[in-house]
């Protein structure tokens, strides 16, 4: 489509307006079914394994209209002008997935500005913004931290074992040690 | 040198009525409606009193939904280190949050730690916070990730299609008023509407007072003056001038307003003579005013 860039200005162009004029894209669009009653559930999809199916959905006919958050003007058709929601795929006559893509694309725009939101009313928090308390607040670093010698645990560094410790280790292996073995390692 | 007075803050009660009373009560902006779904219109059979009752009654949730959100500094960061264990350096590849999900203490009581991969347990920085709290607890019209409408280059946007305040009251839905996304979505909209002139679009919200602290803090009062003579509120423009007099009581303007006791317009002429930059237009805008107020009188 030569509009791949910029899927917004093929709702400019006269194409467009000889195509569609002021309606939206899905008017007059009907299903073709058999019996009075239309059926009730969306097509899944308008392209089976690559082929298109007999009477495409408004937007898989169309090969201008790509369903992008960036043209505001072709999501804003299939959105309620009275009550804001997204329209049922029944009633616009498109297929699923271009349903669920349209979705996308609307919250997509919504969240970047471009689409125009309810913003629900949210009242003022009313709680204490001193952070005084702990959690949130200063607190003063442990002992250990201050200095940049210390460790955390005194453990961390070599600690000299008691006497009596060292004497039972060189009784026991007595018959192995080497004859000038320290008692502090070498730093 | 002299003991200066302290400076007047936002929630004192003076600034609170001056800034209640510019903002107007207009109760077909504030009980406009809103697009939801579609019901068939209710219709009631009303006495005077009755319909006095109904709009008293309205008048008071118009005050409710008026209240001003705080304007604070923005928050310290928190960088305490809780402890350092040099031996569980190497054991796991990931940081772990450790949140108290205590139910009944407040989210600004809450104790969140971070446990990183080199050992040190730390507090839980603002953003990870506010990011775990939505999480667990999660509140009415807040994301657990921002709207990318609220970056710098996507709010330009918005504003071009006048939608001020409701960029605002998602920013009080989304953020914590001390945060410095906050504050930064709340200047850069009062900018823009200082700079167009669209102070209209705030008029009879919430935010209007918040809007007139920023101003009035920056001396950018100009624009605003020039709007409230345009639309005949010189009672607004009178409060305006004194709030300024208030926070900026060294000023030129102010003293020979506290010596000569000034009301009314001649306030606004000294006003315009010393303190403001755009004189002409504003002493234009006085002479239509007083012009439209002669032929009202004579006619």
């Amino acid at each position: 489509s030569p509009y791949q860039d910029r899927p917004w200005e093929y709702l400019e162009s006269e194409e467009y307006r000889a195509t569609y004029g002021d309606r939206p894209v899905w008017h007059g669009y009907r299903r073709n079914h058999k019996g009075s009653v239309p059926p009730q559930s969306p097509r899944k999809a308008c392209l089976r394994r690559g082929r298109p199916v007999g009477n495409p959905c408004p937007i898989c006919r169309d090969r201008n209209l790509l369903v992008d958050f960036r043209n505001v003007k072709l999501l804003d058709q299939f959105i309620c002008p009275h009550s804001g929601v997204i329209f049922h795929p029944i009633h616009t006559g498109i297929c699923m997935k271009q349903h669920r893509r349209l979705s996308q694309a609307i919250a997509q725009a919504q969240d970047h500005g471009l689409l125009w939101l309810q913003v629900p009313f949210v009242p003022v928090p009313e709680e204490d913004f001193s952070n005084q308390h702990a959690a949130v607040g200063k607190t003063p670093p442990a002992p250990a931290l201050r200095g940049p010698g210390r460790a955390w645990y005194p453990w961390y560094e070599w600690q000299q074992p008691p006497a009596a410790e060292v004497a039972r280790m060189r009784r026991l292996y007595r018959g192995f040690l080497k004859e000038d073995y320290p008692d502090t390692p070498p730093s | 040198g002299k003991a200066a007075q302290p400076k007047p803050a936002f929630t004192d009660e003076a600034v609170q009525t001056l800034l209640y009373k510019m903002t107007g009560l207009d109760l077909h902006k504030v009980f406009r409606p809103e697009k939801k779904g579609l019901k068939p219109p209710h219709y009631k059979l009303m006495t005077e009193a009755q319909l006095e009752e109904a709009t008293r009654k309205a008048i008071e949730e118009a005050k409710t939904k008026l209240i001003m959100p705080p304007v604070l500094n923005e928050r310290e960061p928190i960088d305490d280190v809780l402890a350092e264990d040099k031996v569980l350096e190497g054991t796991e590849t990931a940081k772990y949050v450790f949140t108290d999900l205590s139910y009944s203490i407040p989210h600004r009581e809450r104790f969140i730690v971070v446990r990183e991969p080199n050992g040190v347990l730390r507090k839980a920085t603002w953003e990870e916070r506010d990011r775990m709290i939505q999480i667990f607890f999660p509140k009415e019209g807040r994301r657990v990730v921002p709207p990318t409408l609220f970056k710098d280059e996507n709010l330009g946007t918005v504003f071009q299609q006048d939608r001020h305040e409701d960029v605002l009251n998602m920013c009080i839905a989304q953020f914590e008023p001390d945060s410095p996304d906050y504050i930064r979505v709340h200047h850069r909209t009062y900018e823009d509407i200082e700079k167009h002139g669209k102070y209209d679009l705030l008029r009879s919200t919430r935010h209007f007072g918040g809007m007139v602290w920023y101003l009035l803090s920056r001396k950018k009062t100009d624009g605003l003056l020039i709007d409230m003579i345009n639309r005949d509120l010189l009672d607004d423009a009178t409060s305006l001038i004194t709030l300024y007099h208030m926070l900026h009581p060294e000023c030129q303007s102010a003293k020979e307003a506290k010596e000569q006791k000034l009301q009314g317009v001649d306030l606004i002429k000294v006003f315009v003579k010393t303190e403001s930059q755009r004189e002409g237009y504003i002493q234009l805008a006085l002479q239509a005013y007083e012009e439209a107020m002669a032929t009202s009188s004579a006619s």
